[in-house]
């Protein structure tokens, strides 16, 4: 259950410029606008061409996904393991692993960095970044609202939010 | 406590269903946690999985809402036990295989918590109909909750730590259980999956990953756990959900009102079927129970009858039959029997009207 390589089995997504299977994912934001492009690994390398990124994202993916010989000194899981599962042996491996790993996450995931919830009293940063984008959201519906007293409020707490991130 | 005690019990997928929910059947949350310095489940040696289950076991047994639920340990069940659990969606066949796994359920079912499957922790809640953000609530505050008790792994840049990359960052996988009987019937389904996993969900079968899509239900998930808020993930598959909903009722009116008398023809000739016959494979009478289904939603059967259906569709499943049956039976066997379940439970359901919705 869950596996990146059933994911992908089961729901193959074609190409943007060709009827091949994508193995190749991007994603592009552009002034707060998502735009994401699957391309298959031929026209990755030769179709991209106006776009630089493509071509290092192909490299990345041709190139072994996890370099030879990586142990985790926590639990003894080697870079072979992971070709083999395709899961990870515990979670200090993630720091092992986790450069390595970087290629294959922005293709599974899009994106390498956390935004979300953390457990209580833990990274603070995690949770602003949570915090921030509610707000947001909210001084959107506050102004929608004519709410302004509210939107200022909110607008001051996003100043305060990005002050703290930008420090951290 | 047996598993046919969770089966006989009331519970939240057989009997919450009401009128509001003709296209979405269920809403699922899932969250996918692990012990801080324990190896995950596929890698841990026997003593240290023993260890992790006792652990989390011990934890879920001190929250309010796991009060008089059930622990099921997967090697003192019977294959048969396994599988109707797994047929229940309470667990997967990923932990039904192993012989560590455990599942925490809720007295109500609302609530089951996977222990050693692919990571330590799998929080699922799920709720009949359509209630994301109900839903979603309810699986925070039990992430809350556990949080005290067992020390989670999380990174701050990569957020809660996974076994497999594709769950690590919020662990959340949030789902719908769809019935699209009007965009098969008119052919769109292929077009509608396209757009959806190009847009990050994945669509599924009715019971999951490689499984088809029996009796027109699928299963509708973010893919992206990583880089997404929690309330982002749910917001997008909120909306998408609310764009299939409404795509799909415009695809029933349309064939209603196109094919008119062809319509009923098509749903009668199914309730005439699973009325008469006596052998009834599963995926035959689940694409027949779909039309019935379309039948109540229409209105071309009264809207009370639509939980009876419902209730078919859980109960026709292979292991289900067994279990009802009192042990195995052969394939021939089940189909005897789920055709004796279906000819009684619909012996009184009267002839189709024409559509009203």
């Amino acid at each position: 259950m869950g596996c990146f390589l059933c994911l992908e089995m089961s729901q193959p997504l074609k190409c943007s410029l060709c009827e091949e299977a994508a193995t190749v994912h991007l994603s592009q934001v552009v002034q707060g606008k998502v735009t994401k492009v699957h391309l298959c690994e031929a026209c990755a390398q030769k179709g991209g061409a106006t776009d630089p990124a493509i071509f290092q994202l192909a490299d990345a993916l041709t190139a072994p996904a996890v370099a030879p010989s990586l142990t985790c000194p926590h639990c003894g899981f080697t870079d072979i393991d992971f070709r083999k599962r395709g899961r990870l042996g515990c979670p200090d491996c993630w720091k092992t692993f986790g450069d390595a790993l970087g290629g294959l996450l922005v293709k599974v995931q899009h994106e390498a960095t956390h935004v979300g919830r953390a457990p209580a009293g833990v990274a603070p940063v995690g949770q602003m970044r949570h915090r921030l984008d509610a707000a947001r959201s909210e001084m959107e519906v506050a102004i929608a609202a004519e709410d302004f007293e509210g939107a200022a409020r909110l607008r001051d707490e996003i100043a305060q939010l990005e002050l703290q991130l930008r420090n951290s | 406590m047996s598993v046919q005690d969770i089966l006989s019990a009331e519970n939240e997928l057989t009997h919450m269903l009401g009128a509001q929910q003709a296209v979405v059947l269920s809403t699922r949350i899932r969250l996918a946690r692990n012990l801080d310095g324990m190896p995950f489940p596929g890698w841990a040696k026997a003593p240290q999985r023993k260890e992790i289950a006792e652990r989390c076991v011990e934890a879920l047994n001190q929250l309010p809402k796991f009060r008089r639920g059930h622990v099921l340990r997967m090697g003192e069940l019977t294959d048969l036990d396994r599988a109707v659990l797994v047929e229940r969606h309470l667990v997967s066949k990923e932990l039904a295989s192993g012989k560590f796994g455990a599942a925490v359920i809720s007295k109500d079912q609302t609530c089951s918590v996977m222990i050693n499957e692919e990571d330590h922790l799998r929080i699922q809640v799920v709720k009949a109909g359509w209630h994301l953000r109900g839903t979603w609530n309810i699986a925070e505050q039990l992430d809350d909750a556990l949080g005290p008790n067992l020390k989670f792994a999380f990174s701050e840049k990569l957020g809660y730590l996974t076994a497999c990359p594709t769950n690590v960052g919020t662990g959340l996988r949030a789902s719908a259980m769809v019935h699209l009987p009007g965009l098969c019937l008119a052919g769109h389904m292929e077009k509608v999956s396209r757009a959806l996993s190009q847009d990050g969900l994945a669509v599924r079968g009715w019971l999951g990953e490689g499984t088809e899509a029996a009796g027109n239900i699928f299963q509708i998930s973010n893919q992206q756990t990583l880089g997404l808020s929690e309330d982002a993930i749910l917001r997008h598959l909120g909306g998408w959900i609310k764009n299939v909903v409404e795509q799909e009722w415009n695809a029933r009116r349309k064939l209603a009102t196109e094919e008119g008398d062809k319509f009923v023809d098509r749903l009668s000739r199914s309730l005439g079927v699973l009325r008469y016959a006596r052998l009834l494979t599963s995926a035959e009478s689940m694409n027949m129970l779909s039309h019935l289904r379309l039948a109540c939603d229409m209105g071309c059967l009264p809207e009370e009858r639509r939980h009876i259906v419902d209730r078919l569709m859980i109960e026709g499943q292979p292991a289900h039959v067994q279990m009802r049956q009192g042990g195995e039976l052969d394939s021939d066997g089940r189909d005897l029997r789920r055709a004796s379940v279906v000819r009684e439970a619909l012996r009184d359901f009267p002839e189709l009207g024409p559509p009203t919705a």
